[in-house]
């Protein structure tokens, strides 16, 4: 059972693989109908797929493959010219056995598809009468095997057995042609038509078939067979050389996840590389330790690279199926219309290549449908009756680009307008503050549908909103652009990997979100002047472009306690085909991050995507750009300057006044302690630069000033400032440096980090006491 | 398999939860103090118990909702039992513990006040919920007693899942 199974797993992958390929072979048949390499290879498939099913016992499947086989057979042999009916016979086929294969893979039989009607057609062609007997055994298929070689080759004719000991060698020698085949189409080569040695095999018949009758061609066929064995090793060379092996897509996804793992220790490894840097400045083992980190870091690059490399797979696995797309609309649309694919080659992320199918068809279908005219309005416009649809790929920086030109009648900005304002979609005052690139984007919005008459193709109104929603899933950008008259161009632009990704990291207040790369365009430094408020929401002239404005703080209820300078950063995020500008406090950085999930607890809450962890071991969370746009919407503009400073109250009496002690030696507490007591203010202690911090941050007291040792551990005094600078009501807080390092380069860094007094010890009670009744303005009648 | 196997086996499986059931079977829990009350998990459920450590906050959450935090590599919901239980939000101190609860795939981090001790508790010690409590959306598994202390035993399925 399992061997079975074995069996038909691989069947299966081996044939989807060649099905693949052929719809693409067949419309250039179509085009070349002449062209014998190419039916040659077309014909191998059908009968590769009709040795194996027979083998695994899908009747239906058999039958099926049997009567393409018979009509591609005669094309081979010029008995029959493939026009586009046949083709539309043949499509339809090849329809069926996907679908067959299809219901193979979900239940390991092949009933349930509706073959008759097409193998009757089918029939037609190759000649038969018409009357094919419904299959379920196999004996009739025989009997409609002879008699339909009958009409190519009597010589053939003769023995049953011989005939189809054949067919078993010949499609046990097909099936390995393929394999290698595929395993080079697999390794992103691109493969010849039809390489030397499947013409060997399909001189086989020939040569074993006609012994019975006549034996005496069969020395010519020898030669002949033999000179095709000569031809094929050059071109089996390089099959040896490019081995490629099968790998579950489960193992190259585990392997990412250890690889983010991985990065994630990587970028702490630096963090701590830096600290380390900082506090031992000069010391040898530092040169070694910074060789290994940045040894380490680069590794970790490569590998990350070279692991992305085995999850991806050239874009034209996808772009395959779209000239057989083109073909079926052309018939059906009745408009001439060609398609021209370039950079097949580039490569994407496996799970972008398969995320990305569906909106192309979309995109592609609504070319077809509204971008390309009819042959005689296009030829009225003085235009080539063929239109054509250009499909690229190519790479831009970290991203893949894929565009979609079309030649046809392009986009018209005042028709989406009003046609948008029926809808309801927009009113008339947003419309007329529209530039022609908004209104271009009209067509992504939900319910609108440009096509007078819905059509089986396009017109629904549901296909580029699918668009738009999948391309922003993958972080995508849609960028149009169009001419009227002269045609449309849409750019997609999709980062190249979703499991690892940049990521710019923004602050607000005290917590830092990080925003993908991928959807931000630029960020600008405004001041706040250049802020306009326009009914009730935030707007900036950002060149000749309006961009509205949300802060960060608004969207994720942060609360405003630190100081707010004169200046903010925009974060212009661009998504899809809108646009936002983002207000955030501080810039930090770009940092490459791994995303994980929250876990079901926290799953789905609006404009988070996830979090990540950073070099200090803290917790990020990673910003859904599209629900964060969409939230912004709803969203009402606050203030940005908070006018509510703190209010100090009037000093009653000496213990109203409070002073923080911060050092780390308990004596050293007690010796400051001892000098102020004798004041009567209140005293609170904290043995380090964090502990300080979280006091002030509990808001239990308020402080009028502070006594700070520089020398500490887990933050020294210098930060311990800095941070407190960074509050606004801690702003004019006097604090005191009291240290043992007399440097002056000392003293300079205490300025700078805001300290305002600067007591070296040892010092005297008097002057401790002096210095902080000076700075937190004691009042003289409260000393005793 | 065939079925006489499937039997045997579905036997052995109603004995086991037999034995179980019975009175003197040992359970053992873990106790903690939040606001006034002591309450108890199964020892099996803790993954482990951290002193507390940094974690990020999550916007758009209700306020039991601490945020997230790291937890070697993972990232880790952190749930305020106090303010869960309609308790006023408490500072931390040297006795505050965060409890990783686990049970199937579900993992979070709960802010307790303080830890009692580990404790076995005979199954007859352990009395129902009381009934206005009781029921499928009742956090409580049960009562124990032990020493003329009274444990509210939780139900860490029901604190595992999201209510909001």
């Amino acid at each position: 059972m399992d061997e079975f199974q074995e069996i038909l797993q691989d069947f299966l992958v081996e044939s989807f693989e060649l099905v693949e390929k052929l719809d693409e072979d067949l419309v250039e048949l179509e085009a070349n109908p002449e062209d014998l390499e190419l039916l040659n290879g077309i014909f191998r498939v059908a009968h590769t797929v009709k040795g194996a099913s027979s083998f695994l016992n899908f009747d239906v499947l058999t039958h099926l493959t049997h009567h393409m086989e018979d009509v591609l057979n005669k094309a081979r042999h010029g008995d029959l010219i493939i026009d586009a009916n046949i083709m539309d016979v043949i499509l339809e086929s090849i329809d069926l056995m996907k679908e067959l294969l299809v219901t193979i893979r979900d239940t390991s039989a092949d009933a349930g598809v509706d073959v008759v009607e097409c193998v009757l057609k089918l029939d037609k062609i190759s000649g038969g009468d018409g009357n094919v007997e419904i299959p379920i055994s196999v004996a009739p298929v025989v009997v409609e095997e002879i008699s339909a070689q009958e009409e190519l080759d009597y010589d053939n004719m003769s023995d049953e057995d011989v005939e189809a000991e054949i067919e078993r060698l010949l499609a046990e020698r097909q099936t390995q042609d393929k394999a290698k085949r595929a395993a080079k189409i697999a390794a992103g080569e691109s493969v010849p038509e039809a390489p030397p040695e499947p013409s060997e095999a399909d001189e086989k018949p020939k040569e074993v078939a006609p012994k019975a009758p006549t034996p005496v061609p069969t020395a010519s066929l020898r030669a002949k067979a033999e000179d095709a064995k000569a031809a094929a090793p050059t071109s089996r060379t390089p099959a040896a050389v490019e081995q490629t092996i099968r790998v579950d897509v489960k193992r190259l996804d585990h392997l990412m996840n250890l690889i983010g793992e991985l990065v994630l220790a990587k970028n702490r490894l630096i963090k701590i590389n830096d600290d380390v840097e900082e506090r031992y400045e000069g010391e040898e083992f530092l040169e070694e330790l910074n060789q290994v980190v940045s040894i380490v870091s680069l590794v970790t690059t490569d590998l990350q690279i070279a692991v992305m490399k085995t999850r991806m797979l050239p874009i034209g696995k996808v772009f395959n199926k779209f000239p057989r797309m083109i073909r079926d609309l052309t018939r059906e649309l009745n408009k001439k219309m060609e398609l021209e694919l370039a950079g097949e080659d580039t490569e994407l992320d496996k799970s972008i290549v398969e995320e990305i199918g569906d909106p192309l068809v979309h995109i592609i279908r609504n070319s077809c449908d509204h971008g390309i005219e009819m042959p005689a309005v296009r030829l009225a416009a003085g235009k080539s009756e063929t239109g054509t649809i250009t499909l690229k790929a190519y790479n831009e920086g970290n991203a893949i680009v894929i565009q979609i030109d079309d030649d046809g009648k392009g986009l018209d900005a005042e028709m989406l307008k009003a046609k948008s304002i029926e809808k309801g979609i927009i009113t008339e005052k947003e419309a007329d503050l529209m530039s022609d690139k908004e209104a271009f984007a009209l067509i992504f919005a939900p319910g609108f549908s440009t096509a007078a008459a819905v059509t089986s193709v396009s017109g629904r109104g549901v296909g580029m909103d699918v668009v738009k929603t999948n391309i922003e899933k993958l972080n995508g950008i849609i960028d149009i652009e169009s001419a009227l008259g002269k045609g449309t161009s849409l750019k997609l632009k999709i980062p190249l990997t979703l499991a690892i990704i940049q990521a710019l990291l923004v602050g607000v207040q005290e917590e830092h979100y990080a925003i993908p790369l991928a959807s931000v365009l630029e960020t600008v430094r405004i001041s706040k002047d250049e802020i306009f408020s326009v009914e009730n929401r935030s707007v900036l002239r950002l060149r000749d472009e309006v961009l509205s404005l949300v802060h960060i703080g608004d969207i994720f209820e942060v609360e405003r306690i630190l100081d707010s300078s004169e200046h903010v950063y925009v974060v212009v995020l661009g998504l899809g085909s809108s646009k936002i500008g983002l207000i955030v406090d501080s810039l930090v950085g770009q940092e490459e991050i791994v995303i994980k999930s929250m876990g079901a607890y926290l799953a789905g809450i609006e404009g988070i995507a996830g979090a990540t962890i950073r070099g200090d071991g803290g917790v990020t969370l990673i910003v859904d750009v599209a629900a964060l746009m969409h939230m912004a919407k709803g969203v009402k503009a606050t203030a940005l300057v908070d006018e509510g400073s703190s209010t100090t109250k009037e000093k009653t009496k000496a213990s109203d006044y409070t002073v923080m002690i911060v050092d780390d030696s308990k004596t050293d507490r007690m010796i400051m302690r001892k000098s102020l007591e004798p004041l009567g203010v209140t005293l609170v202690e904290a043995s380090d630069g964090q502990e300080a911090l979280a006091i002030l941050k509990q808001g239990d007291h308020h402080f009028d000033a502070m006594l700070v040792d520089i020398e500490m551990p887990r933050m020294d005094g210098y930060s311990l400032a800095t941070e407190i600078k960074k509050y606004n009501r801690y702003k004019n807080l006097p604090l005191i440096a009291v240290t043992s390092r007399t440097g002056k380069s000392d003293r300079m860094r205490g300025v700078e980090s805001g300290m305002v007094e600067y007591i070296t010890k040892p010092y005297s009670a008097d002057y401790l006491s002096s210095v902080v009744q000076r700075n937190v303005n004691f009042k003289s009648e409260f000393l005793s | 398999m065939s079925d006489k196997l499937k039997e045997i086996i579905n036997k052995q499986k109603k004995k086991d939860s037999l034995s179980i059931s019975h009175l003197d079977e040992v359970v053992q829990l873990v106790g903690f103090i939040i606001g006034e009350e002591e309450y108890a998990v199964p020892i099996l459920t803790i993954q482990e118990i951290i002193k507390p450590i940094s974690w990020t906050r999550v916007p758009q959450t209700p306020a039991y909702i601490l945020g997230v935090f790291n937890l070697r590599g993972s990232v880790i919901p952190l749930i305020d039992l106090r303010v869960k239980f309609g308790l006023k939000a408490k500072k931390h101190n040297e006795e505050t513990r965060f409890f990783v609860l686990k049970q199937g795939n579900e993992v979070a981090g709960f802010v307790i006040d303080r830890l009692t001790m580990a404790l076995r508790l005979k199954k007859g010690d352990i009395g129902a919920a009381p009934d206005s409590v009781a029921g499928d959306d009742s956090k409580i598994d049960g009562v124990g007693k032990q020493d003329g202390r009274i444990l509210t035993i939780l139900k860490v399925k029901k604190l595992l899942e999201r209510d909001f």
